[in-house]
């Protein structure tokens, strides 16, 4: 199966991945390739089995120990949370326009 | 020199070396190698030997030193380490240089290791050979012409070639144990919420896991009993106490149940792998184990069920890299990115520019599970892949359950081949993710597992033998890692 290259086009926008044509042809002909192996799935009976979102029987933190005291820590300084900004205006995260 | 962790710690505990000299053993090595193995991304000369020299004082203080004291541990660069870049393999993190520690590193710096470096990998730890990083394969010191494994491949690397006697990888369907396994480490991937999360760039959150490298057992497990533990920094990381890893190095493996599960000897299975790995078996057997025939039935759906949802949640984490917060950001041409004929309607500025950032940082094994991620939760098809996903997830768990209530642990291989070469499975992404195939269900069911080296081939390349146990019994899986390894050495 080759996923059709609007399918293809539909994703890379939802993605926000501006690509090639090129590109586009090669990957629809990839991604087709491996749904097609990962539709094996479709065949196996998983009537009344629950989904996994994460492995059960283990507890996160907060049940053993209740939850942990609301109390205000120190956290990044502006400098620093700004620090890796490829563009920083007005002690702020700088962005091109998006107003259409 | 090329001394294991415990004997490090130990000769620096006791004033018999120094930190500084330990420290410029390692930086010698790494020079020496590095060029021709391509393991460390960024090597952090003054960092080490200004940490060494801390260490060295507070010894000379009379104070007591960590468990780690003096060794030298490389660190996966998904790992986030203050001040010092953290490329992820990536072009879009190229010079991001992280404003805080990961976890594990905090926990590492208190237990007075010696950090010398950040090391290369699959970019965003996607792929199994180390090929996908922006920076170039690493190459296995065992082999050159051959991978080293990923996506950790330069930690792996970084231990087997004897630059660091421990490093720390990440784990997300085998990033640790396949490396492990052929380079002829020893790799941990502990259980999901063991070691917290906090700082390590996410892939796939339901599955990611920090874990250590190290040349022997016992440096893993002391390793791993630093790192482990609860962090309120990582809601995942559990509470459960942290057991004595080093103490069950020395128990007895007489009386111990293992499965040898025969889904793990089928098609595909390397014939020199499978002699080896039941050889191991053998021998634990004549050491007292109990094996037992055990199924696993749901293993052969286990790579579908993981490339679809460790894509899923990749597309999801992979969002955040948009040219804003860090890393690299493209502002392309207004008049080329949003004209032309039949271009279609007009992006904003802002759009045009996440994906002019996204399409020139991100390389193609990435660009290629964003997309399979982005498809299998897109309507219509949400249903019939990730959903369904989630439920062979359930059957693969429930196998491991059914097998533990018979089994102290699982003994199999870890990879179905020994290292292939570079550059032979690149043109076929899929081939490359079916040699995952036998780490994939244990990080699907959240369970720890170690890959600890057993008989070579005859042209002399490692093999791995993969030890699972129940959830949070590292334990179980220390003592018969440790056992094989002792009966190597008699």
């Amino acid at each position: 199966m080759d996923l059709d290259l609007d399918q293809l086009r539909h994703m890379a926008v939802l993605a926000e991945l501006s690509l090639g044509e090129d590109e586009e042809r090669r990957l629809a002909v990839e991604i087709g390739r491996i749904v097609a192996y990962v539709a094996e799935l479709e065949a196996i009976d998983t009537t009344s089995i629950p989904p996994t979102a994460h492995v059960a029987g283990i507890e996160p933190v907060r049940s053993g120990d209740g939850w942990r005291a609301d109390v205000a820590k120190p956290g990044l300084s502006h400098d620093e949370a700004l620090a890796g900004a490829p563009r920083a205006e007005h002690e702020g995260f700088a962005v091109p326009g998006f107003i259409e | 020199m090329n001394e294991d962790v415990i004997a490090i710690a130990g000769r620096v505990q006791r004033g018999e070396t120094t930190a500084v000299a330990v420290a410029e053993h390692a930086l010698g090595r790494i020079d020496a190698m590095n060029g021709e193995l391509n393991a460390f991304l960024t090597v952090a000369r003054d960092e080490v030997l200004e940490q060494a020299r801390k260490i060295d004082a507070k010894r000379a203080r009379g104070e007591a030193l960590g468990p780690l004291a003096g060794v030298p541990i490389a660190l996966k660069d998904a790992l986030c380490t203050r001040g010092l870049r953290t490329t992820c393999g990536s072009k879009i993190l190229e010079h991001w240089v992280p404003p805080y520690d990961a976890t594990v590193v905090t926990k590492l710096r208190e237990a007075d290791a010696l950090l010398p470096g950040k090391t290369n990998m699959d970019e965003f730890a996607m792929g199994s050979s180390n090929e996908s990083s922006a920076f170039g394969p690493v190459k296995n010191p065992r082999d050159r012409a051959r991978a080293p494994g990923g996506s950790s491949g330069g930690s792996a690397v970084a231990v087997a070639a004897g630059m660091t006697p421990a490093a720390l990888g990440s784990d997300t369907g085998g990033s640790i144990r396949q490396p492990a396994s052929f380079t002829g480490t020893v790799g941990v991937k502990p259980t999901y919420g063991r070691v917290s999360r906090f700082g390590l760039v996410a892939f796939a959150s339901s599955l990611d896991q920090i874990g250590p490298f190290a040349t022997d057992v016992r440096g893993a497990a002391r390793v791993l009993s630093v790192i482990a533990g609860k962090d309120e920094r990582d809601m995942t990381c559990l509470a459960a106490p942290v057991d004595d890893f080093e103490g069950a190095c020395e128990a007895s493996v007489r009386g111990l149940r293992i499965g040898v599960p025969e889904e793990y000897f089928a098609k595909g299975l390397d014939p020199e792998v499978e002699a080896s790995v039941r050889a191991a078996i053998a021998r634990l057997e004549a050491d007292g184990c109990i094996v037992k025939k055990v199924h696993l039935a749901h293993t052969r759906h286990a790579v579908a069920t993981y490339y679809v949802l460790a894509t899923a949640e990749a597309s999801s984490n992979l969002a955040r890299f948009d040219g804003v917060r860090y890393g690299l950001r493209v502002e392309p041409d207004r008049r080329v990115a949003g004209g032309g004929v039949g271009a279609g309607p007009t992006k904003s500025a802002l759009r045009a520019m996440y994906g002019a950032t996204r399409d020139a940082g991100f390389g193609a094994e990435v660009k290629r599970r964003i997309l399979l991620g982005t498809f299998v939760l897109s309507a219509g098809y949400y249903d019939a892949y990730y959903l369904k996903a989630q439920k062979v997830r359930t059957l693969i768990r429930r196998d491991f359950d059914a097998a533990f209530g018979e089994v102290d642990a699982i003994v199999c291989p870890t990879a179905p081949t020994p290292a292939f070469l570079l550059g032979e499975k690149t043109s076929d992404p899929l081939s490359m993710y079916l040699s995952d195939v036998y780490t994939l269900p244990a990080s699907l069911a959240g369970l720890p597992a170690i890959s600890v080296p057993c008989a070579p081939t005859a042209a002399g390349l490692p093999v791995g033998l993969q030890i699972v146990a129940p959830a949070l019994r590292e334990a179980t899986m220390f003592t018969l890692a440790s056992a094989w390894e002792g009966s190597t050495r008699s």
